[in-house]
Protein backbone atom coordinates (compact mmCIF):
# COMPACT_ATOMS: atom_id res chain seq x y z
CA UNK A 1 0.00 0.00 0.00
CA UNK A 2 1.32 2.92 -0.82
CA UNK A 3 1.70 5.46 2.16
CA UNK A 4 -0.65 9.14 1.68
CA UNK A 5 1.35 11.99 0.16
CA UNK A 6 1.86 14.50 2.83
CA UNK A 7 0.61 16.96 0.28
CA UNK A 8 -2.76 15.56 0.28
CA UNK A 9 -3.24 15.85 4.10
CA UNK A 10 -5.24 19.22 4.67
CA UNK A 11 -4.02 22.37 5.12
CA UNK A 12 -5.63 25.35 7.85
CA UNK A 13 -4.59 28.01 9.80
CA UNK A 14 -3.99 27.95 13.00
CA UNK A 15 -6.18 31.24 14.20
CA UNK A 16 -9.08 29.66 11.87
CA UNK A 17 -9.63 27.74 15.28
CA UNK A 18 -10.20 30.07 17.69
CA UNK A 19 -13.58 30.02 18.63
CA UNK A 20 -14.51 26.87 17.19
CA UNK A 21 -16.81 24.84 19.55
CA UNK A 22 -15.42 21.46 21.87
CA UNK A 23 -18.12 18.95 21.42
CA UNK A 24 -17.93 15.76 23.12
CA UNK A 25 -18.80 12.59 21.20
CA UNK A 26 -22.41 12.54 23.26
CA UNK A 27 -23.04 15.57 22.27
CA UNK A 28 -22.50 18.05 24.70
CA UNK A 29 -21.19 21.65 23.69
CA UNK A 30 -18.17 21.77 26.48
CA UNK A 31 -16.29 24.90 25.32
CA UNK A 32 -14.34 27.18 22.52
CA UNK A 33 -11.25 26.88 21.36
CA UNK A 34 -9.17 29.63 22.53
CA UNK A 35 -5.80 29.58 21.64
CA UNK A 36 -3.54 26.82 19.80
CA UNK A 37 -0.38 25.35 21.26
CA UNK A 38 2.22 23.86 19.42
CA UNK A 39 5.78 22.53 20.36
CA UNK A 40 8.53 24.04 18.86
CA UNK A 41 10.51 21.21 18.90
CA UNK A 42 9.04 19.42 16.11
CA UNK A 43 6.14 21.24 15.62
CA UNK A 44 3.27 19.36 16.35
CA UNK A 45 0.41 20.70 17.89
CA UNK A 46 0.35 20.15 22.00
CA UNK A 47 -3.14 21.12 22.90
CA UNK A 48 -5.43 23.93 23.06
CA UNK A 49 -6.36 26.24 25.91
CA UNK A 50 -10.13 26.87 26.39
CA UNK A 51 -12.61 29.77 26.98
CA UNK A 52 -16.50 29.80 27.94
CA UNK A 53 -19.22 30.55 24.93
CA UNK A 54 -20.33 34.27 24.50
CA UNK A 55 -18.88 37.62 23.68
CA UNK A 56 -17.27 38.39 27.62
CA UNK A 57 -16.73 34.90 28.59
CA UNK A 58 -13.36 34.19 30.16
CA UNK A 59 -10.49 31.87 29.74
CA UNK A 60 -11.66 28.58 31.42
CA UNK A 61 -8.80 26.81 33.99
CA UNK A 62 -8.63 23.83 32.21
CA UNK A 63 -7.04 23.04 28.67
CA UNK A 64 -7.49 20.55 26.16
CA UNK A 65 -3.86 18.27 25.00
CA UNK A 66 -4.06 17.10 21.57
CA UNK A 67 -4.03 12.88 22.91
CA UNK A 68 -7.69 13.83 23.99
CA UNK A 69 -9.12 15.13 20.57
CA UNK A 70 -10.97 12.78 18.38
CA UNK A 71 -11.00 14.77 15.12
CA UNK A 72 -10.72 18.24 14.14
CA UNK A 73 -13.53 19.21 11.76
CA UNK A 74 -14.88 22.37 10.00
CA UNK A 75 -17.10 23.45 12.45
CA UNK A 76 -16.06 21.90 15.47
CA UNK A 77 -13.32 20.08 17.57
CA UNK A 78 -14.66 16.72 19.20
CA UNK A 79 -13.21 15.28 21.89
CA UNK A 80 -13.64 12.06 23.87
CA UNK A 81 -14.64 12.71 27.26
CA UNK A 82 -14.32 15.88 29.54
CA UNK A 83 -12.39 13.73 31.69
CA UNK A 84 -9.26 13.84 29.50
CA UNK A 85 -9.09 17.61 30.38
CA UNK A 86 -6.16 18.92 31.93
CA UNK A 87 -5.02 22.20 34.29
CA UNK A 88 -4.44 24.86 31.41
CA UNK A 89 -0.78 25.54 33.86
CA UNK A 90 -0.24 21.65 32.90
CA UNK A 91 -0.62 22.30 29.17
CA UNK A 92 0.91 25.96 28.89
CA UNK A 93 1.77 27.90 31.58
CA UNK A 94 0.74 31.65 31.99
CA UNK A 95 4.65 32.71 31.75
CA UNK A 96 5.38 30.63 28.80
CA UNK A 97 1.98 31.75 26.94
CA UNK A 98 2.19 35.23 27.25
CA UNK A 99 5.58 35.26 25.80
CA UNK A 100 5.08 32.53 23.50
CA UNK A 101 3.19 33.96 21.31
CA UNK A 102 4.23 33.88 17.88
CA UNK A 103 1.60 36.37 16.31
CA UNK A 104 2.98 39.46 15.32
CA UNK A 105 7.13 38.27 16.01
CA UNK A 106 9.47 39.08 13.61
CA UNK A 107 10.08 36.21 10.82
CA UNK A 108 14.37 36.37 10.20
CA UNK A 109 17.01 33.85 8.05
CA UNK A 110 19.44 32.04 9.86
CA UNK A 111 21.52 34.68 7.39
CA UNK A 112 20.27 37.80 9.28
CA UNK A 113 17.60 38.41 6.61
CA UNK A 114 14.16 40.17 7.37
CA UNK A 115 11.24 38.16 6.01
CA UNK A 116 8.18 39.83 7.45
CA UNK A 117 5.98 39.55 10.36
CA UNK A 118 3.78 36.48 11.40
CA UNK A 119 0.14 36.84 10.68
CA UNK A 120 -1.18 33.13 11.20
CA UNK A 121 0.64 29.74 11.87
CA UNK A 122 -0.08 27.25 9.03
CA UNK A 123 -1.29 23.74 10.20
CA UNK A 124 -1.28 20.32 8.34
CA UNK A 125 -3.78 17.53 9.19
CA UNK A 126 -2.49 13.95 9.54
CA UNK A 127 -2.57 12.27 11.85
CA UNK A 128 -1.51 14.66 14.32
CA UNK A 129 -1.79 18.70 13.31
CA UNK A 130 1.88 19.94 12.68
CA UNK A 131 3.16 23.62 11.92
CA UNK A 132 5.01 23.33 8.51
CA UNK A 133 4.79 26.99 8.38
CA UNK A 134 4.02 30.74 8.57
CA UNK A 135 1.88 33.13 6.60
CA UNK A 136 3.64 36.61 6.98
CA UNK A 137 3.29 40.26 5.56
CA UNK A 138 6.07 39.81 3.82
CA UNK A 139 8.95 42.51 4.09
CA UNK A 140 10.93 44.40 1.68
CA UNK A 141 13.71 41.67 1.95
CA UNK A 142 11.41 39.16 0.42
CA UNK A 143 10.50 41.51 -2.45
CA UNK A 144 6.26 41.17 -1.96
CA UNK A 145 6.60 44.05 0.61
CA UNK A 146 3.43 44.21 2.47
CA UNK A 147 1.69 41.01 0.50
CA UNK A 148 0.64 38.15 2.40
CA UNK A 149 2.73 34.78 1.74
CA UNK A 150 3.38 31.61 2.97
CA UNK A 151 6.97 30.27 3.94
CA UNK A 152 7.78 26.76 4.80
CA UNK A 153 9.69 25.66 8.23
CA UNK A 154 11.65 22.82 8.84
CA UNK A 155 10.24 19.84 10.95
CA UNK A 156 12.23 21.72 13.98
CA UNK A 157 10.55 25.41 14.51
CA UNK A 158 13.29 27.56 15.89
CA UNK A 159 12.20 30.13 18.46
CA UNK A 160 14.09 32.86 20.06
CA UNK A 161 12.44 35.84 21.78
CA UNK A 162 10.59 38.13 19.67
CA UNK A 163 12.32 36.62 16.53
CA UNK A 164 11.56 33.27 14.49
CA UNK A 165 14.67 32.46 12.72
CA UNK A 166 14.20 30.24 9.54
CA UNK A 167 16.90 28.71 7.11
CA UNK A 168 18.07 31.21 4.40
CA UNK A 169 16.70 28.37 1.79
CA UNK A 170 13.39 29.10 3.25
CA UNK A 171 13.05 32.20 0.72
CA UNK A 172 12.92 30.44 -2.15
CA UNK A 173 9.51 28.53 -1.24
CA UNK A 174 7.61 31.26 -0.84
CA UNK A 175 3.67 30.31 -2.21
CA UNK A 176 1.51 32.79 -2.13
CA UNK A 177 -1.54 30.31 -2.01
CA UNK A 178 -2.39 27.95 0.59
CA UNK A 179 -3.73 25.60 -1.91
CA UNK A 180 0.08 25.29 -3.48
CA UNK A 181 1.90 25.53 -0.21
CA UNK A 182 2.07 21.47 1.08
CA UNK A 183 4.38 20.62 -2.27
CA UNK A 184 6.42 23.84 -1.34
CA UNK A 185 6.84 22.38 2.65
CA UNK A 186 7.80 18.52 1.16
CA UNK A 187 10.50 20.52 -1.61
CA UNK A 188 11.88 22.55 1.17
CA UNK A 189 11.94 19.67 3.64
CA UNK A 190 13.42 17.65 1.52
CA UNK A 191 16.01 20.03 0.10
CA UNK A 192 17.00 20.45 3.76
CA UNK A 193 17.60 16.28 4.32
CA UNK A 194 19.38 16.26 1.42
CA UNK A 195 21.78 18.83 2.36
CA UNK A 196 22.38 17.36 5.90
CA UNK A 197 22.93 13.69 4.26
CA UNK A 198 25.39 15.58 2.02
CA UNK A 199 27.14 17.24 5.36
CA UNK A 200 27.34 13.47 6.94
CA UNK A 201 28.88 11.87 4.03
CA UNK A 202 31.34 14.62 4.00
CA UNK B 1 -25.67 73.08 32.95
CA UNK B 2 -29.01 71.75 31.75
CA UNK B 3 -29.95 68.40 33.08
CA UNK B 4 -30.08 67.01 29.52
CA UNK B 5 -26.39 67.67 28.64
CA UNK B 6 -25.69 65.52 31.47
CA UNK B 7 -27.51 62.57 30.04
CA UNK B 8 -25.79 63.50 26.27
CA UNK B 9 -22.36 63.43 28.40
CA UNK B 10 -23.44 60.55 29.71
CA UNK B 11 -24.55 58.69 26.63
CA UNK B 12 -21.67 59.53 24.67
CA UNK B 13 -19.65 58.06 27.83
CA UNK B 14 -21.28 54.94 27.66
CA UNK B 15 -20.91 54.39 24.22
CA UNK B 16 -17.36 55.47 24.33
CA UNK B 17 -16.63 52.59 27.17
CA UNK B 18 -18.89 50.13 24.95
CA UNK B 19 -16.85 50.43 22.23
CA UNK B 20 -13.50 49.87 23.75
CA UNK B 21 -14.61 46.84 25.72
CA UNK B 22 -15.56 45.07 22.04
CA UNK B 23 -12.67 46.35 21.00
CA UNK B 24 -10.56 44.50 23.57
CA UNK B 25 -13.09 41.38 24.10
CA UNK B 26 -12.77 41.42 20.10
CA UNK B 27 -8.68 41.34 20.22
CA UNK B 28 -8.92 38.64 22.78
CA UNK B 29 -10.78 36.43 20.58
CA UNK B 30 -8.66 36.50 17.86
CA UNK B 31 -6.63 33.90 19.78
CA UNK B 32 -2.80 33.47 20.00
CA UNK B 33 -0.87 30.41 18.70
CA UNK B 34 1.40 29.36 21.83
CA UNK B 35 5.23 27.79 20.64
CA UNK B 36 6.68 25.63 23.13
CA UNK B 37 10.02 25.34 24.79
CA UNK B 38 12.78 26.88 21.96
CA UNK B 39 15.73 29.18 22.68
CA UNK B 40 14.60 32.08 25.31
CA UNK B 41 11.06 31.13 24.91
Amino acid sequence: MIPPSPTSAILLRARELAGRPVVTLGGELEAEIKDVVFESDGGPVAGFTLRNEGLFSRARKDALPWRAVHGVGRDAVMIRDVEQLVPAEELAPKKVARKGNVLDDRVLTDSGRELGTVLDVVLQGGAGLDVVGYEIEASEGLGTAGRRVFIPLPDTVAVSGENLIVPASAAEFVSEDLSGFGAAVDEFRSRLREGRDEGEQN
Amino acid sequence: MDWWVWVILAVIVLVVLLTLAVLVQRRRRRGRVIGLGGGDR
